[in-house]
């Protein structure tokens, strides 16, 4: 038994539980797209939220005189002080993460449930207990890039579209690559860091399931 | 009765040969705060390259004993070895070495990973083992072959019989080579003409390649083909029969088929 043997284990089926976790999630479409589509909603909203904040926030700076005088004229520029406004938006961005954490949990909990004789299977075979976790994180995340990457798209094309009725043509303007960048980048981490989360119970509850769990008949 | 004993007191030079052996094993689970005495003192040992069933009614303790002998479980009294090496002594990472290397399991509802094809579930054994993917790729196509599905390497269970899945499970149970084979009610899922090939071709590896076989099994068709069948009734070894004595005091159990 030695530790070499060990140590091939962690590395070589690193490639072989990404393969696994990914057609499971092919096979159980329908609840993968359920499971996606908790993740896409939430971070679609905390996308659009974080950048028509930014929009807002950048006209003093970046705008022409003509578009803050306008702005000012029809008190637009009065929300940027409405701090209330902001508590209670924050707030509600908050609750649905919360919700899209609760809702991978319960997917990932029933994904474990209705695999306990194929995860029974695998420590029958000589699987690890880490293995196993890695499955279930993997396919999480699977789920949490595809559903966040849609998320933030979708989140961006609505601050957008509101901005191009606000600010006009000067949209573009407002909101340089850099930040654009790095507040995609926050948005798309949140969501994974969501999807893993949520994942981690899950999988550790199947690493811990036993061998003989896969000799039982019936569920 | 006298087998029984002649087990238990097995002497030294005989202890190198046996691939599995329990010592004065017993078992209790507590369901419900009233215990359940599923072994009760349980000495029973199989020789390398024998052909084992173990038969019982449900309740009787053979899951139970069946689940030792495969390193599934661990005894709360007495002493369980698996190839000379006791593993109540082992921790997590050395049982799952064991269970990869030293024991092949097959299964009543042959439980193969059903998103992966017959290749793939044959070769994850032996990657759980460290070996390259090439390497298992060549032997897992030589073990298909030889369980007769040579030409259904790249099908998925879905697309197989349940025959054909229970040559695949075969295939995979012997992937890292085993000291044993635990078949646990292979044949119960199963038409009986298909049920008897796999009991043909479980036979045909115990004497062509020397793999010990060891089954728990409500079926007669294996009694007339194991070299050793041990009744368990109420947690303790009823009785012992090498094939031999049985063709004579149950006769009738062998004519049926």
């Amino acid at each position: 038994m030695s530790t070499t043997e060990f140590e091939s284990q962690n590395i070589l089926p690193l490639s072989k539980a990404a393969k696994i976790a990914w057609k499971s999630i092919r096979i159980r479409f329908l609840r993968s797209l359920l499971v996606t589509g908790g993740i896409i909603l939430p971070i679609a909203f905390l996308m659009y939220i974080v950048s028509s904040d930014a929009l807002l926030s950048n006209v003093k700076e970046l705008g022409s005189v003509q578009l803050i005088e306008q702005l000012r004229m029809e008190g637009i520029l009065t929300r940027l002080a409405d701090t209330d406004a902001k508590i209670q938006t924050r707030w509600m961005v908050g609750l649905a993460l919360l919700i899209s954490f609760v809702g991978i949990l319960n997917a990932m909990l029933m994904s474990v449930t209705e695999r306990f004789r194929e995860i029974g299977t695998m420590k029958c075979l000589g699987a690890l207990d880490s293995f196993v976790v890695k499955l279930f994180l993997l396919e999480s995340v699977f789920q949490g890039v595809v559903g966040t990457t849609i998320g933030v798209a979708l989140g961006q094309v609505l601050a957008f579209g509101e901005g191009m009725g606000i600010y006009g043509g000067e949209t573009w303007t407002l909101m340089p690559a850099a930040q654009f960048v790095r507040l995609s980048g926050t948005c798309l981490l949140v969501g994974v860091a969501l999807s893993v989360a949520g994942a981690m119970y899950p999988a550790w509850r199947a690493s811990r399931m036993k061998p003989v769990d896969a000799l039982r008949s019936e569920i | 009765m006298t087998n029984d004993a002649a087990n238990g007191t097995g002497s030294t030079e005989l202890l190198a040969t046996h691939v599995a052996r329990t010592v004065s094993v017993r078992k209790t689970y507590h369901l419900g705060g009233e215990p359940l005495h599923a072994l009760q003192g349980v000495d029973f040992s199989v020789t390398r390259g024998e052909y084992v069933s173990i038969m019982g009614p449900s309740g009787s303790g053979k899951s139970t004993l069946f689940n030792m002998i495969g390193g599934l479980d661990k005894p709360n009294e007495g002493r369980v070895y698996i190839d000379e090496v006791d593993i109540a002594a082992l921790n997590s990472y050395e049982l799952a070495w064991l269970r990869c290397h030293k024991v092949g399991y097959i299964f009543q509802t042959y439980n193969l990973i059903m998103v992966s094809t017959a290749l793939e579930n044959v070769m994850l054994p032996m990657i759980f083992a460290g070996m390259q993917q090439a390497d298992a790729q060549d032997k897992a196509v030589y073990l298909l072959g030889k369980v007769g599905l040579g030409d259904r390497v790249l099908h998925k269970p879905v697309q197989m019989s349940g025959g054909q899945q229970q040559r695949v499970a075969i295939a995979r149970a012997l992937a890292n080579s085993p000291a044993i084979l635990l078949a646990d009610e292979p044949t119960a899922n199963l038409d009986a003409k298909t049920g008897q090939q796999i009991i043909m071709l479980l036979k045909e590896l115990n004497e062509a390649e020397g793999v010990t076989v060891i089954t728990a099994t409500h079926d007669h068709k294996m009694l007339s083909i194991s070299d050793r069948v041990a009744w368990l009734r109420d947690g303790r070894v009823e009785r012992i029969r090498r094939r031999d004595e049985l063709e004579i005091t149950e006769g009738h159990a062998d004519a049926k088929h």
